[in-house]
């Protein structure tokens, strides 16, 4: 967790180190060039089922609306910084021919100051992942839907050697983002080498709106590495059921 | 004048949650649908954590209806979670009270911890990127006052 806080206070420093550039050498009107900004992450992560449900990819989202958010009122700190030197002189058109092309490397360099922040956010995350989980006592559970016409999900609860580790609520944007084709880690956790037992239970609403329990069970060998299994809903169109597997990827 | 009265009081009752991310939660509701509170970040979300035994929360319930009826166009989400450990007759009581917003149960997961609920009802106000600005504990007659100058402050940013 701590290395988590200093990516965000070393996020938080970048931005406002960011915002500050921008603020020195630039016009009021800034803040409409910052809305697209702003706007781009959310529609990403709108078009990307997967950042829904995955725990990961959501992480670093908060960071570029941070971003934007701090731009426009950097900007707006220092509203008359330029107009000085305009009201001074009788000819003021003369600087506008010169501010769009420094305000537009201004711009590339908070995009590109973003962007590393952006990474950096990543690597942190990665970085406290690999400690918190070493990769040989490593085990990750995700869960994918296929077609999903014979199974609404509702929830999840995950056993391990019998012992509960996760249950979760999917919501109706959640379920939507599985049925559209994102994975999502369900679990992350530290096993030790040896056999171990996985049970999933699955709760929602089957054929005919009826309310469906189903469970799965896996026996696996945790060698040295990470393990990484997979819930697998599908629909049996045969049977008019549907199916539930846990598939270990090796 | 009020408003600051009124946060200093809710600071004395909660102190370790304004000026922090809500935590997050996913419950069940009266509908059987389940709700993420972190899916309505960019909005102003009011949650009204609640129990059938305490008096206070029948009057406050009624009163937390018309703002919602009033501000919901606005922005305003509410949310009740009740906190009662009899599941059955929780939404038997949150059935009778025919309320427009979703009431949600809390069936043992962690969320008076996380919230620090030690008396009912506690009522909490959300900003639009998801951090406290406010929290109530307990109800009296004219609290709805003091949320709803919160409410207009936090719509209005």
């Amino acid at each position: 967790m701590s290395l988590k806080h200093r990516a965000m206070s070393i996020t938080g420093a970048l931005l406002l180190a960011a915002g500050g550039v921008l603020a020195a050498a630039q016009p009021p009107p800034a803040p409409v060039r910052d809305t697209a900004a702003a706007s781009a992450p959310a529609s990403a992560a709108a078009t990307n089922p997967a950042a829904t449900t995955a725990n990961p990819p959501s992480a670093p989202a908060p960071a570029p609306s941070a971003a934007a958010a701090a731009v426009p009122n950097a900007a707006g700190a220092a509203p008359n910084a330029p107009n000085a030197p305009g009201s001074a002189s009788a000819a003021p058109p003369a600087p506008g021919d010169a501010q769009p092309t420094e305000f537009k490397s201004l711009d590339q360099e908070v995009q590109g100051l973003k962007k590393d922040v952006i990474d950096l956010n990543k690597d942190l995350f990665v970085l406290e992942e690999e400690l918190l989980f070493p990769a040989n006592t490593q085990v990750a559970v995700y869960v994918s839907m296929d077609v999903g016409t014979f199974f609404a999900v509702d929830s999840i609860t995950l056993k391990i050697d019998n012992k509960e580790v996760k249950n979760y609520l999917y919501t109706a944007r959640e379920a939507d983002a599985l049925l559209k084709g994102g994975v999502q880690q369900l679990y992350l956790g530290n096993l030790k080498v040896g056999k171990h037992e996985l049970v999933a239970f699955f709760t929602g609403k089957g054929p005919i709106e009826r309310d469906y329990k189903r469970g799965a069970t896996l026996s696996f060998d945790k060698g040295v590495g990470a393990k990484y299994l997979e819930l697998k809903i599908t629909d049996h169109v045969a049977k008019h059921q549907p199916e539930f597997a846990i598939k270990d990827w090796e | 004048m009020m408003i600051g009265a009124a946060l200093n009081a809710s600071i004395a009752a909660a102190p370790s949650l304004i000026g922090k991310v809500a935590p997050d939660f996913v419950l069940k509701g009266l509908d059987g649908r389940n709700l993420r509170m972190s899916e309505y970040r960019g909005q102003v979300v009011l949650v009204n954590f609640w129990a059938r035994w305490a008096g206070e929360a029948r009057e406050e319930i009624p009163a937390l209806d018309r703002i919602n009826t009033t501000y919901e166009r606005a922005g305003l989400v509410v949310l009740g979670v009740s906190v009662d450990e009899d599941l059955a007759r929780a939404r038997e009581f949150a059935g009778a009270m025919k309320v427009s917003y979703p009431i949600l149960f809390d069936t043992g997961s962690d969320i008076g911890k996380d919230y620090l609920l030690q008396k009912m009802p506690v009522t909490i106000l959300v900003d639009r990127s998801g951090v406290v600005r406010y929290a109530n504990v307990g109800y009296k007659r004219g609290d709805e006052r003091a949320y709803l100058d919160h409410i207009r402050e936090l719509l209005r940013e």
